[in-house]
């Protein structure tokens, strides 16, 4: 499989046409995409490339707080992008943790886009791999990487692509570049065109292994469709909340496995 | 009014508030005190102090209870005669046991107290002196369910911060470990696993040294007089009778101890070094925060540069540029 | 129903054979594992390491020597083109807002025969309020915050947090609280929403709470203009004007200090309990993109002020109007607070007129100087100045000013009061509401608005006493 396609700007399939910025005039919609980052990584420049809304931006960490949604129809696809605000994590049970995890994990979006900063990869990284972990509808925005070529750092994203088992794209937001790749992808994978197969990490730790195993095996057994069965059962072994209670109401019962082409309708979180 | 007299109004009114609203030695801390004594806090406050008897294999008499609740002893006749009747303990020869029924009622209580001390470790900021006695007044006012809720949201703990571990619901709880401080022998390396929060003044000045759960200790020297010890690098003196409030637990291989690990913060300006770990000190929030960066064992750090006004210092981890004060890198320990 | 929670016991059980630390090691996998992969994939070619000019700029910005000249100067450049900036539109703005547009509204008020009190309740009341606040706040925010926003957008605004982290370390608070004091200096409003960037709840919440101690662009010509009535009528005239201009600084300077005890004293007592964390990220500079950043800011700011006049200005207008023109029994709603307060107001060297401005101007201190001016007339009984009763009006010079005040029986006492008072009292109500959305909780907003009340009263009494004694 041709994980990531070379630019392809100026083919007719990718005209930034295709794109209708919608703003915030969202009435109906067929998929839902979230965009999640580290704080700082350009997330709203990459929001605002996408959906034409000039939502403030700024070089500091933790701009965001409260969910900002737009939208823009490609393919004649209507998308919802919701902005969750940034996060270093997705475990450190911050309101805003909270508020990111909650979405990615209840709200199901379609496809769930992470902006990384290309000069910060390793740090970066780390939420990926948290992302990674709750679905499986992922691409990776590598922003920044006008900047990082500044700087002198190159970054392998076919390597990068095959070593998460997702796609890749490299992007400048602010210079508007690689956006139109970036769409082609939501596109792709939203419609189920693309199947990602994102890496999951092994426990390290023997007993973990085994008590992941068996306890994933439980929940399976009375919530069969769950896309991320492990993870839920690390979760519960640290004793988180959400997921206790999500566990303990059902909630968790409502969460699937998305299907190939399947609309998501409207979310609402709570 | 003469603008003297309302001058001398006015210092009067601040005294007087002052008296009132003093944080702990204020009328109104010690009017909330009294009418916290009820006889359900009398109850639970003798039950946990059998336990605790129990626990560490000492008997307990009426004495011990008067002096532990500080009741005079016609008080703990009649507390003692009404626990016997609500049959939650017996009474031999003066020696006092908990009764099945007893223990459990105990555990219960515990097992909130500890609860709480583990809550208010993690999710807020009240320093470390405190936890004890917020833990007394809410160890009374939960009901076992609301316990079982505060346990999950806290990610159902093993162990309260001062390494007691917090009975189970069901009221199991596994058996101590460990040895006093002041029983290593010199050259002995151990790992604190317990750090015994009463009384308060000891408490305070093992908090003074540092001492944290998971610190590494290497024994120097142990005399009658004192007890000199390497705890996380740094040299430390104790009391013996102090050193008897922590217990430790010696290593079983050689190769678990570290040798010649400093702390971040002996770093200078363009030096690196590789994390080893976070002392305990940092909880919560802010340990998780820094972990979020990267700092975890085997991460490189580098120093990048230094405020102007000396703290905080800015570091290079993962290609990103952080900083953080003195109070937390004094706490993560590196190796050059 | 047990099924689900034979899972959670089953959790229960497990946790006890895997210790303590689960945390810990889960994220010292995630990160060997992040390691690994940003091993293979990630190529550095330039030779003197990444970030070189980042490097010698930060030596620069955060040095020892040049660190702090460096910020104070760029903060006075900010402020010094703000005040010069929006002097002239400022003048403008007042001149078509407050000067024109009410008499040709009057006259359209007339020509269609509405009742006198309706075009006195919206014209005098209402619209002349929100002008005032319009033409006061919208030019010097409309500079202030792009020019801040450059400083963002580059990069630098952390590294000011940085070079003064230690000052609000020792105060229990976090160096990220400079910006937001910055912001507040602009508007209150701004510096609460600013303190978003602080992470650790309880700096966060001090960082909001002591805004109001940073004298706002709304407060900022109240100042002006008593210092120079007063203090600056105090010394020869040739060196009156820097007087008068070292004691509004001085005002601010103070409203500094008090924030920072302020802070020290919270993060002690009743914000101990707030979970407090520390960390400082230092971004790489970035070159701004000077129109994007200057049409959204202006956008977002003209909006805000817009919004605020209409939503607050607009009905403290009208209750202004309203208690000057209602009367019960021949005296007016104004004149029975007026009279009501008096005592407690002249007694720590305030006077009632002050109190009632500060009331009714709660949604706004652009308006407390015209409200006093208008109060004082109609309060008097003064004919041949003001614009009658509930409109607020300015006087055409200093001296006009100082002369209707001294009517009104003010002192120099009056004077420095009024400026400490100005300093200390409630926030205006766009910064309460905002407390309030910030924090969700109307135990920190009333706190916030009560407590700068009690500490105005205190210090002012404090004055009013020492002063009478000698």
């Amino acid at each position: 499989m041709n994980l990531v396609k070379s630019n392809c700007e100026n083919c007719p399939v990718h005209n930034i046409d295709n794109l209708v910025k919608l703003g915030i005039n969202m009435e109906h919609f067929d998929y839902v995409v979230a965009l999640c980052g580290n704080p700082n990584t350009g997330k709203s420049t990459v929001f605002n490339a996408l959906t034409g809304l000039r939502q403030h931006t700024g070089n500091w960490p933790g701009k965001t707080v409260v969910r900002a949604e737009g939208g823009f129809e490609y393919n004649e696809h209507k998308y919802k992008l919701v902005d969750l605000p940034g996060t270093y994590s997705l475990l450190s049970t911050s309101t805003d943790e909270e508020v990111a995890r909650n979405f990615i994990l209840f709200g199901q979006p379609d496809v769930t886009v992470i902006v990384v900063d290309a000069t910060r990869l390793e740090r970066n990284l780390n939420l990926v791999l948290q992302v990674l972990e709750i679905t499986d509808r992922i691409i990776v925005c590598l922003n920044l990487i006008d900047e990082a070529k500044r700087n002198g750092i190159e970054i392998d994203e076919r390597a990068l692509s095959k070593e998460l088992g997702v796609p890749v794209i490299p992007t400048a937001a602010r210079q508007k570049e690689g956006i139109p790749n970036l769409l082609e992808y939501i596109d792709e994978v939203a419609t189920g065109k693309y199947r990602c197969k994102p890496k999951r990490i092994k426990n390290k730790n023997p007993k973990l292994r085994k008590a992941v195993e068996v306890l994933s095996n439980e929940v399976l057994k009375i919530y069969p469709n769950l896309p991320n069965a492990d993870w839920v059962a690390l979760r519960l072994l640290e004793g988180d909340e959400d997921i206790i209670d999500a566990v303990k109401s059902g909630e968790l019962g409502k969460l699937k496995k998305l299907g190939a082409v399947e609309s998501t309708q409207e979310i609402i979180l709570k | 009014m003469n603008p003297v007299e309302s001058l001398i109004i006015f210092s009067l009114i601040v005294a007087s508030l002052t008296v009132i609203f003093l944080p702990r030695k204020g009328l109104l801390a010690k009017w909330k005190h009294t009418i916290r004594s009820t006889e359900r806090v009398l109850i639970e406050d003798a039950l946990k102090h059998l336990y605790d008897r129990e626990y560490n294999q000492l008997g307990c008499t009426l004495q011990s209870i008067a002096g532990n609740l500080e009741i005079n002893s016609d008080k703990a006749t009649n507390l003692v005669e009404r626990l016997e009747k609500l049959g939650l303990i017996n009474s031999k020869d003066g020696k006092l046991s908990l009764t099945p029924k007893g223990r459990s009622y105990a555990l219960r209580v515990i097992r909130v107290h500890r609860l709480w001390e583990k809550y208010l470790s993690e999710k807020t900021g009240v320093p470390e002196i405190d936890w004890h006695d917020k833990a007394e007044w809410k160890e009374h006012e939960l009901t076992p369910e609301q316990a079982d809720d505060l346990a999950a949201s806290i990610g159902n703990p093993l162990f309260d911060p001062h390494g007691d571990p917090i009975p189970t619901s069901d009221g199991r709880i596994p058996r101590k470990e460990g040895v006093p401080l002041s029983s290593l022998k010199e050259g002995n390396a151990a790992r604190i696993i317990h750090i015994e929060d009463e009384p308060k003044a000891v408490y305070a000045q093992l908090l003074a040294l540092d001492l944290h759960l998971g610190s590494q200790i290497i024994m120097i020297e142990n005399t009658r007089e004192r007890i000199k010890f390497e705890s996380d690098g740094d040299e430390k003196v104790l009391a013996p009778i102090f050193a008897a409030n922590v217990t430790v637990k010696l290593f079983e291989r050689k190769t678990d101890v570290q040798k010649n690990f400093i702390t971040l913060s002996n770093l200078k300006v363009g030096e690196k070094g590789t994390v080893l770990k976070i002392s305990n000190a940092l909880r919560g929030q802010e340990r998780r925060r820094l972990m979020d960066f990267g700092i975890v064992p085997g991460a490189e750090i580098a120093v990048e540069m230094k405020s102007p006004s000396g703290d905080p210092t800015a570091y290079l981890i993962r290609d990103a540029i952080i900083a953080f004060r003195k109070n937390q890198s004094d706490h993560i320990f590196i190796k050059k | 129903m047990t099924n689900r929670n034979q899972i959670l016991e089953l959790a229960n059980k497990f946790r006890w054979g895997l210790g303590g630390n689960l945390h810990d090691a889960l994220m010292e996998s995630i990160f060997k594992e992040a390691s690994d992969i940003a091993h293979k994939v990630v190529i550095t070619k330039n030779e003197k390491g990444a970030f070189s000019f980042d490097k010698k700029l930060d030596k620069i910005v955060t040095n020892r020597w040049t660190g702090f000249p460096i910020m104070f100067i760029l903060l006075a450049i900010v402020f010094w083109l703000t005040v010069q900036g929006a002097n002239y539109p400022s003048n403008v703005l007042s001149n078509l807002l407050v000067g024109e547009l009410p008499h040709i509204l009057k006259n359209f008020a007339l020509s269609i025969n509405l009742p006198h009190w309706v075009a006195g309740l919206f014209i005098d009341g209402g619209y002349l309020a929100m002008a005032w606040v319009i033409s006061v706040m919208l030019p010097p925010m409309a500079i202030f915050f792009p020019l801040f926003t450059l400083l963002e957008d580059f990069g630098y605004l952390p590294r000011v947090a940085f070079n003064m982290d230690n000052l609000f370390r020792k105060a229990g608070a976090h160096g990220k609280q400079a910006l937001t004091m910055s912001m507040g200096f602009g508007c209150n409003a701004a510096g609460v929403v600013a303190a978003r960037i602080i992470d650790s709840p309880r700096e966060r919440l001090i960082a909001i709470i002591t805004n109001n101690f940073s004298l706002c662009n709304g407060r900022w010509p109240t100042q002006i203009l008593i210092a120079t009535i007063f203090i600056g009528g105090l010394v020869p005239a040739q060196i009156a004007g820097l007087v008068s201009a070292g004691a509004v600084v001085g005002v601010a300077v103070f409203g500094v200090f008090l924030s920072l005890v302020t802070s020290w004293g919270l993060s002690r007592t009743v914000l101990k309990g707030e979970a407090s964390t520390f960390n400082l990220e230092l971004p790489p500079y970035r070159p701004p993109r000077i129109l994007q950043t200057l049409y959204t800011s202006l956008m977002d700011r003209t909006l805000i002020v817009l919004w605020r006049a209409v939503v607050f200005a607009f009905p403290a207008g009208l209750v202004i109007w309203l208690i000057s023109n209602l009367t019960v029994g021949d005296v007016s709603l104004a004149d029975y607070f007026i009279n009501w307060t008096n005592p407690f107001a002249l007694f720590i060297g305030l006077n009632g007129i002050i109190l009632l401005a500060y009331v009714v101007a709660i949604p706004a201190n652009e308006i407390v100087i015209p409200t006093i001016l208008m109060l004082t007339v109609v309060h008097f009984g003064l004919t041949g100045v003001g614009a009658g009763a509930g409109v607020m009006f300015d006087t055409s010079s200093i001296d006009a000013t100082k002369q209707l005040l001294e009517v009104g029986g003010w002192t120099v006492l009056t004077g420095v009061n009024l400026m400490i008072f100005t300093l200390l009292h409630n926030p205006c109500s766009t910064t309460l509401f905002t407390i309030y959305k910030e924090t969700g909780s109307l135990k920190w907003t009333v706190f916030s608005a009560i407590y700068p009340i009690i500490m105005g009263f205190t210090l002012c009494f404090l004055v009013a006493q020492v002063w009478r004694i000698f």
